[in-house]
C-alpha cells in the first residue's frame, strides 16, 4: 500500500517533470525567480523541479487522506513556495497543527472531575 | 492500550497543572519593552471571530487580516486552512493563504521586544502557542492586540475570548514551545514595524510564487525604498517585469542588481535570457559565463547550465535577421 502510493507519487512527479522538460527552454524556464534564489541564499536543499513536483504530489496525497476537499487541495497549494511544500513533505506530521484548544479543555476538565471524584481535590463546591 | 493512553493523558494533566505555578517565569513586559512606548496599549479596532471547534486557525487568520483591510470570515478561510483529520492549520498553509489576498505575512524575528513593538506601532500579532507541554502539545493560534505593562500581560483575541488577559510568563512559556512562531499581516505597500529585509522580501517572494504579480512588485518596490542596498528586492523587480513582458525594465533591473552585488549569478543569469530575448546572443553568453565563472552555489549550476545552452542554440541556429542576410548573400 504505502509502496504503491509511494510509486505512484514518483510517476506522477515523473510525469510532471516529463512534460516540463518536452516544453523548451525558452522565456521563463531559464528564469531564476525570486522564491528560487531566496530558496537558495537560505541553504534550502533541493532545488531541482522533478524534486519539487515529487513534493506537491506528495503533499496533495496527504492533505486528500486527512479530508481535505479533493477540488480544493490545488488551490490551496498554488499559493505556496517550492520550500515550504518541501517542509510539508518531508515532516507532515511533525508540523504542529494550530487548533486544539477546546479538545484541551475537555481533557482538562475530565482530568479535574477524575481527581474530584477520586477525592484528590475539591474544585467543585456542592454548597 | 486504552488505559495506557488515558494515564499519559493524565499524567500530562498533571505535568501541565504543575506548570500553571512556574509559568510565571521569563521576561517582564516591563523589561523587553522600548522606554518611549505607553504603558498599556489595545488595538481595539481588531476583528473578532470567537471560534467554532478546532477553528482558531482561520479564526486567528480572519482576525489579522481584517485589521490589514481584507474582510474575510473564518469559513472562508477554513477551506484554505483547515486540515480536517489533523483538527487543525499548518503554518505554512497560514502564510499561503494570505497571498491569494495580496497580503504579505511576515514572519517576526526578536522576542517578546518583537511582539511589543508591534502593537506599539498598530500591529496586531498572529502567535502559535502550545498550550499542553512539550511531549503532549496542544496547538494553538491566537492573536495579540495589546499588553499592559502594569498587570504584565498581554491581551489576545483567542478561542472564545474577545480580551484574553495572560500573563507574560505564562504567554512566554507556550509561545516558546512553539518556538516564539510571530506574524504580522501588511499589505504591499507597507512594512511591519519590526520586519528585516530578508523576511519581508521572502515575504514578497512568496507572492510572486503565488503568481500575485501586480502585489508581488508593489512589495518590492516598498522593500527596495525602503532598503535600497537589498539586491534582492531588485531582483525581485526584474523577475515580476520579466514576467509581465516588459524587457527592457527587466534589464534595468537586473544591471542595477549586479552594481550593488556583481557576483550575483541568479541576476546574471537572468539578465542574460533577457539579452537573448532581446536580440543579442552574443552578450547573453558573456554575460552566461560570467555567472557560471561567479556561481558559488552548486544548486544554482543546472539552471545556469540551461541558459547557456539555450544561448548556444540560438546562436547556432541562424535567427529570422541571420537567414534573411543568408539568403541574400546567396
Amino acid at each position: 500500500m504505502g509502496e504503491c502510493s509511494l510509486r505512484r507519487m514518483a510517476v506522477l512527479g515523473l510525469s510532471v517533470a516529463l512534460i516540463n522538460m518536452g516544453t523548451p527552454a525558452i522565456g521563463h524556464a531559464a528564469i531564476i525567480t525570486t522564491p528560487t534564489y531566496v530558496a537558495a541564499a537560505q541553504r534550502d536543499a533541493d532545488l531541482t523541479n522533478v524534486t519539487a513536483a515529487l513534493n506537491r504530489a506528495d503533499v496533495r496525497d496527504r492533505m486528500v487522506a486527512l479530508g481535505v476537499d479533493p477540488a480544493r487541495v490545488e488551490s490551496r497549494l498554488s499559493t505556496m513556495t517550492d520550500a515550504e511544500l518541501r517542509e510539508l513533505s518531508t515532516q507532515f506530521d511533525q508540523l504542529p497543527a494550530g487548533g486544539d484548544i477546546l479538545a484541551l479543555i475537555g481533557v482538562v476538565f475530565i482530568v479535574l472531575l477524575i481527581l474530584e471524584l477520586v477525592g484528590v481535590i475539591d474544585i467543585f463546591k456542592k454548597t | 492500550m486504552r488505559i495506557a493512553v488515558r494515564l499519559t493523558t493524565v499524567a500530562a494533566a498533571i505535568a501541565l497543572a504543575a506548570l500553571q505555578g512556574c509559568a510565571s517565569r521569563g521576561p517582564t513586559i516591563e523589561s523587553r519593552l522600548d522606554g518611549a512606548a505607553r504603558r498599556h496599549v489595545e488595538l481595539d479596532s481588531t476583528p473578532f471571530f470567537p471560534q467554532s471547534e478546532y477553528q482558531c486557525g482561520p479564526a486567528a487568520l480572519a482576525t489579522v487580516l481584517g485589521a490589514s483591510g481584507v474582510e474575510v470570515t473564518p469559513d472562508d478561510l477554513a477551506a484554505k486552512v483547515y486540515i480536517p483529520e489533523r483538527h487543525g492549520s499548518l503554518q505554512a498553509e497560514m502564510i499561503a493563504a494570505t497571498r491569494g489576498y495580496d497580503r504579505l505575512a511576515v514572519v517576526l524575528d526578536g522576542g517578546l521586544d518583537a511582539v511589543l513593538r508591534e502593537i506599539a506601532a498598530g500591529n496586531p500579532v498572529l502567535v502559535l502557542q502550545n498550550l499542553g507541554v512539550a511531549a503532549v502539545p496542544f496547538w494553538h493560534y491566537a492573536v495579540v492586540v495589546g499588553f499592559d505593562v502594569d498587570r504584565d500581560s498581554l491581551i489576545l483575541r483567542s478561542g472564545a475570548d474577545k480580551r484574553k488577559h495572560l500573563s507574560a510568563g505564562r504567554f512566554n512559556y507556550g509561545w516558546s514551545l512553539a518556538h516564539n512562531w510571530a506574524v504580522v499581516v501588511v499589505g504591499p505597500d507597507s512594512i511591519p514595524a519590526t520586519a528585516s529585509a530578508e523576511r519581508y522580501v521572502a515575504a514578497a517572494a512568496g507572492l510572486e510564487a503565488a503568481k500575485r504579480d501586480d502585489a508581488a512588485l508593489i512589495a518590492y518596490r516598498t522593500a527596495h525604498e525602503r532598503w535600497p542596498a537589498d539586491s534582492t528586492a531588485l531582483l525581485g523587480i526584474g523577475n515580476i517585469s520579466y514576467a509581465e513582458g516588459h524587457l527592457a525594465d527587466a534589464e534595468a533591473a537586473y544591471r542595477e542588481v549586479l552594481t550593488l552585488a556583481e557576483h550575483n549569478a541568479a541576476a546574471r543569469n537572468n539578465l542574460a535570457q533577457v539579452l537573448l530575448e532581446r536580440g543579442d546572443p552574443e552578450g547573453a553568453l558573456t554575460e552566461i559565463l560570467r555567472a557560471r565563472s561567479d556561481l558559488a552555489d552548486a544548486r544554482l549550476t543546472a539552471m545556469l547550465a540551461a541558459t547557456e545552452s539555450e544561448i548556444r542554440r540560438a546562436l547556432a541556429t541562424p535567427g529570422p535577421e541571420t537567414s534573411d542576410e543568408r539568403a541574400s548573400n546567396k
